[in-house]
């Protein structure tokens, strides 16, 4: 859709047709939107990931929770595809309770005598990660047998922002804000976190409740994330460490940074991938992964001495 | 004299193996107390639990007064301060952010620091002198200059008791000069002060009394002259104890005949 038609509709010179008012609101509007949603609560996951765990390597797809989400969605698409609660549908309250369980596992596995070692996070993340995925790739597979008629599955283990229906991006919203909100009442907690749980308990926190309150907020983040847009890796790392560069590692100001810079790198890398290959178009989790790797490597060959075990 | 730490046969244990067995410990207020004893005594379980990090298995704990496990914790952290041996932070704080922090247990999760908390900090920088390390990155510090900043952190909360663990140590001979004149310092500015020290040349001067930990033994509390004593250090550390001079003197010898 050309730029300049959408000028003129916004300047009030020329009306828009009947094509592409269908085209801006019903497709490329409601896709921008997710994939600012997207980006925003990807990055915001990765930084009270990242917080949670005292570590700049961890991210919601690399310890797993994006994994979860998947997981717990795919099995709601199959098996409870029609049921709600409390007007969320049970996909959704799956994708959540899928990306709690798997932080708290890689969580309790990582952690050995209130560290987190380098290693045991990442080796522990990959490994719930992998079987998670693969174990939602078996039900892609017995649904391109037997049809269940999900074929929005494969695209969405790609990662892969499709176009919502404004009803869903209301849903999502409101979601994202609350869990923004609470991340906002967790930032300051989280620079004392940095300091170490004992010394964060010496300060007078209540180490446990701030701990699983990150968990259930990152996990709801990556639940939106997943629902938007499936499984799309790095972006919760990339984003958190380019707000460090901008704004220093004071979470009260790097939270804002964080998610605006991830909003707007996620429209980006999403237009590209519409677009770089056009009339086809490249999943977006497909582009992040050549962008994410190299940096994930890059961070990990850099962080090796400052942060290792 | 107030009473400012009393604990009553406390005892505590990691799963099996007790650490410390049933210690019996009064330190008076405006006091200056040194803890020693060889290492895996239970000294860093000792602080811990002063500060109150840690439960005892069993027996009470006092400060001033109150049963320690009564008080909140934020409560505790405005009062007692513990400086860890080692503070590892992941990412890339200044020095003012991490002094900052020590304000935790006076602002809520809304609130940013007031004028009061500003003040505190500012003294806490200005008693350890690292004004001049302010914007310095945490992690890019000397091993002196590290000691300067936890010793800040601890100081911003505006204990009433400071506890420092280990606080000498990798500190070459004239930051560990300074170091104990800051000790001094605080002590005068009516902090009390209870430090776990490895170097057992440096109590006289500035700690007005010693505790000597060692799991074999009851713990033993006096002064430096009543501790520091031949026959006791080489029962406690087992081996041919070092012999100090106390002398009224202002520049006394230190014999270490080892």
């Amino acid at each position: 859709m050309p730029l300049p038609s959408i000028a003129a509709w916004l300047t009030h010179t020329r009306p828009l047709s009947e094509v592409e008012r269908v085209v801006l609101m019903e497709i490329r509007l409601p896709r921008i939107i997710a994939a600012a949603m997207v980006g925003a609560a990807l990055s915001a996951a990765g930084l009270l990931f990242q917080g949670l765990f005292r570590n700049p390597l961890a991210d919601p797809y690399v310890i797993g929770s994006s994994g979860g989400a998947v997981l717990g969605a795919t099995v709601g698409m199959v098996l409870l595809p029609q049921v709600t609660w409390l007007g969320f549908s049970a996909i959704a309250l799956l994708a959540f309770a899928g990306s709690v369980a798997t932080i708290a596992v890689v969580y309790s596995l990582a952690r050995v005598g209130g560290t987190t070692q380098v290693v045991t996070l990442l080796l522990a993340g990959f490994a719930v990660s992998t079987m998670l995925s693969y174990s939602s790739y078996f039900v892609e597979v017995l649904d391109r047998d037997y049809g269940f008629g999900l074929r929005v599955l494969a695209s969405w283990l790609q990662g892969s922002i499709g176009v919502p229906r404004w009803s869903q991006l209301g849903a999502a919203a409101l979601l994202l804000l609350l869990s923004l909100i609470a991340s906002a009442m967790l930032a300051r907690r989280l620079n004392t976190l940095a300091l170490g749980d004992e010394y964060a308990q010496q300060l007078g926190i209540h180490v446990e409740s701030v701990r699983i309150g990150i968990i259930l907020v990152g996990s709801l983040l990556a639940a939106v994330a997943v629902s938007l847009g499936g499984l799309i890796g790095f972006v919760g790392l990339i984003i958190p460490h380019l707000g460090r560069l901008i704004s220093g590692p004071d979470h009260v100001r790097l939270l804002p940074i964080t998610v605006l810079t991830g909003a707007a790198f996620l429209v980006l890398t999403d237009t590209l991938a519409r677009t770089i290959v056009a009339p086809s178009e490249l999943p977006v989790g497909i582009l992040m992964a050549f962008v994410g790797g190299p940096f994930f490597l890059y961070l990990l060959r850099r962080t090796k001495r400052g942060y290792g075990s | 004299m107030k009473t400012l730490l009393d604990f009553e046969c406390v005892s505590f244990s990691f799963g099996q193996r007790q650490v410390i067995h049933c210690a019996n410990l009064r330190i008076e207020s405006r006091t200056c107390t040194a803890l020693i004893g060889p290492n895996g005594g239970g000294k860093t379980t000792l602080l811990r639990l002063a500060a109150g990090l840690l439960r005892p298995s069993s027996g009470r704990m006092l400060f001033r007064g109150a049963e320690l496990g009564d008080l909140s914790r934020r409560d505790v952290a405005r009062r007692i301060a513990l400086v860890p041996q080692h503070l590892e932070i992941p990412f890339l704080f200044t020095v003012q952010q991490i002094v900052e922090q020590g304000r935790t247990p006076y602002i809520g999760m809304w609130g940013g620091l007031k004028a009061r908390d500003r003040k505190a900090i500012e003294r806490a920088i200005e008693l350890t002198s690292i004004g001049s390390l302010r914007n310095r990155i945490y992690n890019e510090l000397s091993g002196g200059e590290r000691q300067r900043v936890k010793i800040a952190l601890g100081l911003a909360q505006e204990p009433e008791l400071l506890l420092l663990d280990e606080p000498t140590q990798s500190l070459d001979f004239g930051r560990l000069m300074e170091l104990m004149a800051l000790i001094r310092m605080l002590h005068r500015e009516g902090i009390d002060i209870l430090a776990a020290v490895h170097d057992l040349a440096l109590i006289q001067h500035t700690f007005s009394s010693v505790i000597l930990i060692n799991s074999l033994e009851p713990l033993l509390i006096g002064s430096p002259e009543d501790v520091l004593r031949p026959d006791i250090l080489e029962r406690a550390f087992q081996c041919p104890g070092p012999t100090f001079n106390f002398e009224p003197d202002v520049h006394p010898r230190r014999e270490l005949a080892l």
